[in-house]
């Protein structure tokens, strides 16, 4: 009998989590800037001269898989993660240089002075000459993949845990990081 | 003995589990006092003392593209800037929109006008709204009171921002003039908003914070990041890129800068936004119409 109560409330208790995770995964905030039926939902709004209506283009990314600033978005920060290097790095220095121009994957260019580039960022430690620092690989692998393990309040986006980046990519960087001197 | 412990232990989890489902895990960075008034930017990053006179910037700051931003791009701004742009081609047709719209005088008095006076009405302004029983914008009203009058000036189109821009020229030189001290709802939007521009988000887990409290006068690439103190005085604004944008707009494109989902104009996060940006405004004189990059 009693042994039938704890399933029943077992039971219950998962299907109240399905419910709540189904909730959380199909019903976006209603203050979303969507259009429900593309596959890209993210909708840009696009004013148009001497017109009262607002016009809106679709967006090149789906953006409402993270969490916005929307009063009614319930979803939660993905915590910081501490991550082992394998070695070797296998990286490939000339890709990684690639992937720290490329507006898509790192844009490291933004925030960080890299040689031979222009219009550099000052905001993150200038990388100029960064291999006569003798990090280890480990370390820089960590700070690429989610400096918040370093500093809760690190503004260096968290290219491994948000999904950025793949392992091989942070590898390439951080050869290419290590081979700045 | 043993099961009922088990189910005790599992009736407390279940009386738990909501309580975590309203508390969502999410990264705040660190959140610091903000004086509501614009000279508080001379405890954050100090360039206030460079635009605190908006007729008297120094051009040999404003020349010069390594220090400009300490003039917190207050020289694109009348009286200091004499061109004609678009922002004043947008005056002249908000100005016939609510002519149109006015006839009966219902249109200014809904609005907030007193004695159909549109002077100084932008300086309180985003305001709590009995009737529409919260905290609004100039543009959510325009596009409310619009609608009363039968036409159509969604939140954020170019002729809504033109009657917001053409109402706010009635108040260009008068200071910013909003209370987010007193307790009631204005104060509450204006703690909502501080929380909401050091909450995270996004694609890159970033807050607004993250470089405009932090990183005042660095570089991200070409630009050099501002002070949040003083920018909501200039909004709706012509923008060479995006035509005329209002603050909401403005806002939608920060979110997508940052690979963080947009939210509709209007939205109550973008409001407590506005609200907090503008309590920093607090003091600084309304700059419309105006210009930027």
């Amino acid at each position: 009998m009693r042994t039938g109560t704890m399933s029943v409330c077992l039971s219950a208790f998962v299907a109240h989590v399905c419910l709540l995770n189904s909730a959380a995964a199909n019903e976006l905030p209603s203050d979303f800037a969507v259009n429900p039926t593309a596959v890209n939902m993210t909708v840009v709004p696009k004013v148009v001269v001497n017109s009262g209506r607002l016009e809106w283009t679709p967006f090149s990314r789906d953006l409402t898989h993270w969490p916005s600033l929307s009063h009614e978005d319930r979803r939660s920060t993905l915590k910081p993660r501490k991550v082992a290097l394998s070695e070797p790095l296998n990286g490939d220095p000339v890709r990684g240089r690639a992937l720290a121009l490329a507006r898509d994957k790192g844009y490291c260019i933004v925030c960080h002075e890299l040689p031979g580039e222009d219009w550099p960022g000052t905001v993150g430690a200038m990388l100029l000459n960064f291999k006569k620092n003798n990090y280890p690989n480990e370390l820089v692998f960590q700070q690429i993949f989610d400096a918040r393990a370093f500093n809760p309040n690190s503004v260096m986006p968290p290219f491994g845990t948000f999904g950025i980046l793949t392992e091989q990519e942070i590898r390439d960087l951080v050869a290419y990081v290590q081979s700045l001197d | 003995m043993k099961p009922t412990l088990i189910a005790m232990i599992l009736l407390a989890g279940m009386v738990q589990l909501p309580a975590q489902a309203d508390a969502p895990y999410r990264e705040y960075d660190v959140i610091e006092d903000y004086l509501p008034n614009v000279k508080g930017d001379m405890q954050l990053s100090g360039s206030y003392k460079h635009w605190k006179d908006p007729k008297n910037l120094d051009w040999r700051l404003a020349g010069n593209p390594e220090e400009n931003w300490k003039l917190n791009w207050k020289f694109m701004d009348p009286p200091f800037n004499t061109s004609v742009h678009g922002g004043h081609f947008a005056a002249d047709r908000g100005e016939a929109i609510f002519k149109e719209l006015n006839k009966t005088g219902r249109f200014a008095a809904c609005l907030g006008a007193r004695n159909g006076s549109l002077k100084g009405l932008r300086t309180h302004y985003p305001m709590d709204r009995p009737d529409l029983k919260h905290v609004a914008g100039l543009e959510e009203v325009i596009e409310r009171c619009a609608a009363k009058e039968g036409r159509v000036l969604q939140n954020g189109s170019y002729d809504n921002s033109a009657v917001s821009v053409y109402v706010a020229s009635q108040s260009t030189g008068m200071p910013i003039n909003i209370n987010v001290t007193r307790s009631g709802p204005l104060k509450a939007s204006f703690e909502r908003g501080r929380k909401l521009f050091h909450m995270r988000a996004g694609r890159f887990n970033l807050a607004c914070s993250s470089c405009h409290t932090h990183q005042i006068g660095l570089h991200l690439r070409g630009n050099v990041v501002t002070t949040p103190y003083g920018d909501a005085a200039h909004f709706p604004v012509y923008r060479t890129r995006y035509q005329l944008q209002s603050l909401h707009l403005r806002f939608a494109e920060c979110n997508l800068d940052t690979r963080t989902q947009p939210l509709v104009p209007g939205s109550r996060a973008y409001t407590d936004l506005e609200v907090f940006l503008t309590g920093l405004t607090n003091g600084y004189p309304v700059s419309v119409p105006s210009e930027r990059d």
